[in-house]
């Protein structure tokens, strides 16, 4: 085997580095399908109504525990501030997603 | 002959003695465990084995475990900046875990361990675990300040209970995502395997329209591949995201 000629690996590696950014811009951040979006949504919203549920849940549990019975107080708040949070998270998603189809439309290299 | 679609799921021990005992519960070694050490093995066998020769025009192999790294330093990188390279190692191993798992599942006949509710829930209360412990050694309790938006006084009442549930639900939501994402697909598959052999089953005519459904689970084997990287990436880069955050509090408002 000869040693490899640094001129031509230099080129290699040169030509390689475009390759790789020109392909970074266009393939890095695709945006979501559309289901893939409405799956999104779906789970962030459900998921915080499992949790704010489940939280006030176990805090009328633990009161229940301890002789208050505040059985369905928590729940009911908790589900509420669930919804909120689900909510809050669906936007959250929304900002996201907005974002990157906006970079993904202005489709310049990404730099944070 | 009825097939159930979600018999691809059912976890059986592979030996009928349970291997230990914890606290009174007996442990089985079962196909879950069996393909969860496959994949650990397989995955660390390959990446060691493939940048072994360390040559300087990459073989397919070296290539293969080189690019793997580049796509998960940039991912890094570009999610939570120069010191987020320190969980490097974590989040790359998380992610070739989720990758193989996800490939391997694809293999016929195998067993998809990410399409186990218990297995994405357990990674995901790890990483949001990790981003708990790395937010509170790096701000202290000024972590607690990530739940505080900027509001006056007297919303923060409500605020703040709204952003720890958010905060909550990150691990559901992260490891429902690529369960479901597994378990739909891997469904759709059996589903419509099972319709080619009912279809054949049924013979004369019927023969011919088991074609369709035939070529059709190709195209949905295809999307399937695409899927189990996806969402490998996407549990990945919501890894990395989650570590941004407990880094850099507040910085992507």
């Amino acid at each position: 085997m000869t040693a490899p000629d640094p001129d031509r690996l230099n080129d290699l590696g040169k030509r390689l580095d475009e390759l790789q950014t020109r392909q970074a811009a266009s393939v890095k951040r695709a945006p979501p399908s559309q289901s893939g979006i409405a799956f999104r949504f779906t789970t962030e919203l459900v998921a915080a109504l499992v949790v704010g549920g489940g939280l006030g849940w176990g805090i009328d549990w633990l009161f229940g525990h301890f002789g208050f019975h505040t059985r369905p107080v928590f729940l009911v708040l908790f589900f509420v501030v669930g919804i909120a949070a689900g909510i809050r998270n669906v936007m959250r998603a929304a900002t996201e997603i907005n974002a990157e189809i906006a970079a993904k439309s202005a489709s310049k290299p990404e730099e944070k | 002959m009825a097939m159930n679609p979600m018999e691809q799921f059912a976890i059986k021990p592979l030996i009928s003695e349970p291997v230990l005992h914890i606290a009174g519960h007996p442990i089985y070694f079962t196909n879950q465990a069996l393909l969860m050490i496959i994949v650990a093995i397989a995955s660390s066998l390959f990446l060691t084995l493939a940048v072994k020769p360390g040559r300087l025009v990459p073989t397919r192999g070296q290539s293969m475990a080189e690019l793997s790294y580049e796509f998960v330093a940039n991912m890094i990188h570009s999610a939570t900046g120069e010191d987020g390279l320190k969980f490097f190692p974590f989040v790359f191993t998380l992610f070739i875990f989720v990758l193989c798992s996800n490939f391997f599942g694809m293999v016929p006949g195998s067993f998809t361990v990410t399409s186990q509710i218990a297995v994405t829930l357990a990674l995901a209360c790890l990483v949001v675990g990790l981003v708990i412990v790395v937010g509170f050694m790096k701000h202290g309790i000024g972590f607690l300040k990530l739940f505080v938006p900027h509001a006056p006084w007297y919303l923060l009442i409500l605020l703040i209970p709204i952003e720890v549930i958010s905060f909550l639900t990150r691990p559901i939501s992260l490891s429902v995502r690529l369960f479901a994402n597994m378990l739909a697909g891997h469904t759709m598959l059996a589903v419509f395997a099972g319709f080619v052999v009912s279809l054949g089953a049924a013979g004369g005519i019927y023969m011919g329209v088991a074609l369709a459904p035939l070529l059709l689970i190709v195209a949905i084997m295809l999307l399937e591949l695409l899927v189990a990287f996806l969402q490998a990436y996407v549990f990945a880069i919501l890894t990395c995201i989650y570590l941004n955050e407990a880094l850099h509090l507040h910085d992507h408002h």
